[in-house]
């Protein structure tokens, strides 16, 4: 039974839901209740993380989420990137790290297993219960992505171009700050972080 | 001060003297204290934005402060001469687009619209910001959107701003383009007249002139090879009722800028010279200046205090542009004359060089999309049309001639004894002496470069006036005098 | 699409095709490959066949849709999925009204209702490549671009006003027996929002600027054609929540198996 309501949740969300039956209504609207409009946990995609759990972003919820977009293979920008993780995450409050979470979304998801994930993670020391790398598939990616106005393409076989953005978002997963370039000045989003963190 | 006041016993004229010392000095101080990107602003207003030619209030003494500018972005159908129309795109429904006022140390908190009928994306890029893009990553926006973005301009100056999406020229080519002003602190001097004038050219499917909706020729814009080149838009923005207006006593300052997107402008007020220039809108100034060169994306600023009445032409000196393809405004004056400055005309006479031949204007002649007569009357009046245009200044309105200059065509026995002779005339000039109605001339009638056509209609309007003996002339005629030679 | 994935999908897809009032008729298009404007170092894009509608989805079409799927209506719609123009133009939020002809191209539409409307049918949004590929032909040829005339009268559109207002079916019939791909409105795509210029991660900042002056020319292979600059722009301008008056939807469907929603047409062997 609350497998089908899921299935029925999700459906809604992803807006093939029809005329709907009163239990469609109900819970549609205890949904809107409970989230704003703009919260990114409408979006219905499912993600594998590099521990190979599958999860949605609503599961997510109460957490601050600081978000960035990369691919493993990446020899360029993404390091740097991910340097820039790993600062803004050394300068989060130590009360306030159980608050936050650090998540990583692959923008190559054929090539970025969670195998590969969690070695990459392994591999850059972010393999505690802080970070979260994440895999989608070409579409759940691409309409993630157009969230958050990261463009991206794939220009050959190995690289992809794109936007360097570093997305933070509140406990209801609404965006609330983006940094945008390579080894910018993170001060405004470690502030934000920790403003968002202390009040929830 | 007040110790100063309270000290001594001053006259008010000297208290005035003191207190613009004073004022000036205190002006100065601030200048050299505090630099410009570090001027605190005090308050919010919203910046007056002003159509060509008008510009907004000058700013004065005001302090520096947040200046919020609401700027739409238009696509509109629009007239660039009569009968023409053509697609512009605007900032603020103009081209050029509102004319932006500020002072050092003003902070811009721009807003741009992009109208919700609009089918484009656009941006600004404005010359006055410093930071990347001048504006134009921040400023991207859609049709039916709005960005905010915010600049503390730091440069005194006249600069261009426009629109910078791709393809650039295109968005430029198609109007989008004007200028902001950022005055020094205390302002510009006060003059009594200030316009908004701002060169652009323009490439249409349709050469110059040819009439009904005109669309953008991507391929003439590569090749800079402008249909029109005109001031404010559009041809005749600043003629006739459009003309700018000053007084005589009056000093005119004039905020130029040229948008291109391809073409330098050598811009001259025809009779008047530049008491001061500003040189490409920055603090440079430059006096005594006849033209003064504009670059694509550039500005000047240019003053001078008119002296005599009249109309008084602004031109891309780049003459042909001026004479064929728009880039014309006029300034006309009122007031009294000057004798001493300039005369007007004093006398008028012949000038007849001994000996002297007038060299006929080489290159081509062929004269394009000729009216061809149908009858007599067509060619009375056609050749009347050749004769105004071509034979009036000697002969006169009605054939009489110039005593001792130019010999009469009405009645005239020299005319109507050799019909060939005549032709030939016209065909090949002539020099030396000749006698007509008993009085003899010597004089010099140049070779005239018209048609077979033209020279039948003109000649045969000529025989059937003024007394003549109506030879009707046809283009054969005419034709068969040039083989016969 | 491990997992649940699929029967979801599957679900989902049995929930949208119980009707299809508004379903309108394909065409195949051939593939092939060839050099987009933006490409993939500059190599040849291959593009799979596949189908394209007719034309574009009319407000007939989307008035049936969310009649069918209420979240869609304009009064219910979630902000992440559509700006506040979502439909504007509509009366109300079942009906476009008398001033707005159901025969017309629907616009105002964001990227999200566009991609579910296409999904509902189990039909998704053509990428890039897809739909310049379709674009690139004029009445007799598949590909038109160095044709001065054909590239004259797309920028004659793209600068006329108020063209989403005329109907469908207006504009002519290309190569592939498609309509409408120039002189009506703007398409949506499924990845608009890959504009980037080659390298880009490799510049550090130059990458959100790539529409820009001087900037603007980098990365594309044909500075000549100032239309595909322009859609180029305009997708570049455009957020996936955003609608705009000038801009509509049409969908594809692959061939091959049309049940698997794949939509990565755009891979080099």
């Amino acid at each position: 039974m609350k497998v089908y309501k899921l299935l029925i949740l999700l459906c809604v969300l992803m807006a093939c839901s029809s005329k709907s039956s009163e239990t469609e209504n109900a819970s549609s609207n205890s949904v809107r209740e409970v989230l704003p409009d703009m919260s990114i946990y409408h979006l219905p995609a499912k993600w594998h993380t590099q521990n190979n759990e599958q999860i949605e972003l609503k599961d997510l919820q109460g957490d601050v989420l600081v978000m960035v977009m990369i691919y493993t293979s990446c020899q360029a920008a993404c390091p740097r990137l991910v340097a820039d993780m790993r600062n803004i995450e050394s300068q989060i409050g130590g009360q306030l790290k159980d608050e936050v979470k650090l998540i990583l979304v692959s923008i190559d998801p054929e090539t970025d297993t969670p195998e590969r994930l969690k070695a990459f993670a392994k591999e850059n020391q972010m393999d505690n219960d802080q970070w979260l790398f994440l895999q989608g598939t070409e579409a759940s990616v691409r309409e993630f992505a157009n969230v958050l106005a990261v463009k991206y393409k794939q220009i050959s076989p190995m690289d992809f171009s794109h936007s360097n953005i570093i997305s933070v978002f509140d406990q209801k997963g609404v965006l609330q700050h983006q940094q945008e370039g390579l080894g910018v000045d993170n001060k405004e989003t470690i502030a934000k972080i920790n403003e968002l963190a202390g009040n929830g | 001060m007040k110790s100063i006041f309270k000290s001594k016993r001053l006259s008010a004229e000297k208290v005035l003297i003191v207190c613009a010392f004073f004022i000036a000095a205190c002006s100065n101080q601030q200048q050299s204290e505090t630099p410009a990107d570090q001027i605190q602003v005090a308050g919010t207003m919203d910046a007056e934005l002003t159509a060509p030619p008008n510009v907004p209030l000058p700013v004065r003494n005001r302090e520096a402060k947040k200046l919020i500018v609401n700027m739409e972005v238009l696509e509109k159908e629009g007239e660039m001469t009569d009968g023409v129309s053509y697609v512009y795109w605007t900032f603020g429904g103009s081209v050029p687009g509102s004319f932006i006022r500020t002072r050092v140390g003003d902070e811009v908190e721009f807003h741009l619209k992009n109208h919700p009928d609009n089918k484009l994306p656009h941006n600004i890029d404005l010359h006055a910001v410093t930071g990347p893009g001048g504006g134009a990553t921040s400023s991207f926006v859609a049709p039916g959107h709005e960005t905010q973005f915010s600049f503390k301009v730091i440069n005194p100056g006249l600069y261009v701003y426009h629109c910078a999406t791709a393809p650039v020229g295109m968005h430029i080519a198609n109007g989008m383009y004007g200028l902001i002003l950022v005055e020094p602190e205390g302002g510009l001097k006060k003059v009594d007249k200030e316009y908004y004038v701002m060169q652009g050219d323009f490439y249409t499917k349709g050469e110059y002139g040819k009439t009904g909706l005109q669309p953008f020729d991507m391929n003439k814009a590569i090749d800079e090879d402008a249909d029109y080149v005109v001031f404010n838009g559009k041809v005749g923005s600043l003629t006739g009722d459009g003309a700018i207006t000053a007084n005589v006593g009056e000093t005119v300052r004039l905020f130029v800028g040229n948008g291109g997107p391809n073409l330098v402008s050598s811009f001259h007020v025809i009779g008047e010279i530049f008491d001061k220039v500003y040189v490409e809108g920055g603090s440079m100034i430059n006096e005594d200046v006849q033209t003064t060169l504009i670059p694509a994306g550039g500005a000047a600023i240019v003053e001078f205090k008119i002296d005599v009445p009249g109309t008084f032409i602004l031109v891309d000196h780049s003459i042909f542009r001026a004479f064929n393809k728009g880039a014309l405004g006029m300034l006309k004056v009122q007031g009294e004359d000057n004798k001493t400055i300039y005369s007007g005309k004093q006398s008028e006479g012949i000038y007849n060089p001994e000996g002297g031949s007038i060299q006929e204007m080489p290159g081509e002649s062929d004269i394009p999309e000729e009216a061809v007569a149908q009858s007599l009357s067509d060619r009375m009046e056609l050749g009347k049309q050749v004769y105004s245009r071509t034979c009036f200044a000697c002969h006169q309105a009605n054939g009489e001639g110039i005593a001792n200059a130019f010999p009469p065509l009405a009645n005239s026995d020299y005319l109507n004894a050799d019909v060939n002779r005549a032709i030939d005339i016209v065909l090949n000039g002539k020099s030396g002496e000749i006698t007509v109605n008993g009085v003899k001339y010597n004089s010099v009638m140049t070779k005239q470069v018209l048609s077979d056509e033209e020279v039948a209609n003109v000649l045969t309007y000529v025989y059937n006036s003024w007394g003549n003996n109506k030879t009707e002339v046809t283009p054969a005629m005419v034709k068969s005098r040039k083989t016969g030679h | 699409m491990k997992g649940i994935g699929p029967l979801l999908l599957m679900i989902c897809f049995f929930l949208c095709t119980q009707k299809k009032a508004f379903s309108q008729s394909m065409v195949k298009i051939e593939g092939g490959s060839y050099i987009p404007l933006y490409g993939r170092d500059s190599a040849k894009i291959i593009v799979r066949d596949f189908l394209m509608d007719v034309y574009p989805v009319t407000n007939e079409a989307f008035l049936s849709f969310v009649k069918e799927y209420p979240t869609w209506q304009k009064d219910k719609v979630r902000r992440l999925f559509a700006d506040d123009n979502y439909l504007n133009d509509w009366e109300s939020p079942i009906s476009p009204g008398e001033k707005i002809s159901l025969k017309a191209p629907v616009t105002n539409i964001s990227w999200f209702a566009a991609k579910y409307y296409c999904e509902c049918q189990d039909k998704r949004l053509p990428t890039i490549d897809e739909w310049e590929y379709v674009a690139m032909a004029d009445e007799t040829k598949k590909d038109a671009r160095k044709d001065s005339t054909y590239n004259q009268k797309i920028l004659e559109w793209y600068e006329t006003p108020r063209t989403h207002k005329k109907e469908i079916g207006n504009t002519f019939k290309n190569y592939w027996g498609v309509y409408d791909m120039h002189g009506l409105v703007w398409e949506w795509t499924f990845d608009f929002n890959s504009v980037l210029i080659s390298g880009a991660s490799r510049k550090d900042m130059d990458n959100d600027r790539n529409l820009f002056c001087g900037s603007a020319a980098i990365g594309a292979n044909d500075l000549m054609n100032y239309a595909a600059f322009m859609r180029y722009a305009f997708r570049g301008s455009i957020k996936a929540n955003f609608a705009v008056k000038n801009l509509g939807f049409r969908c594809v469907k692959d061939i091959q198996d049309p049940s698997k929603n794949n939509s990565s047409n755009h891979k080099i062997d």
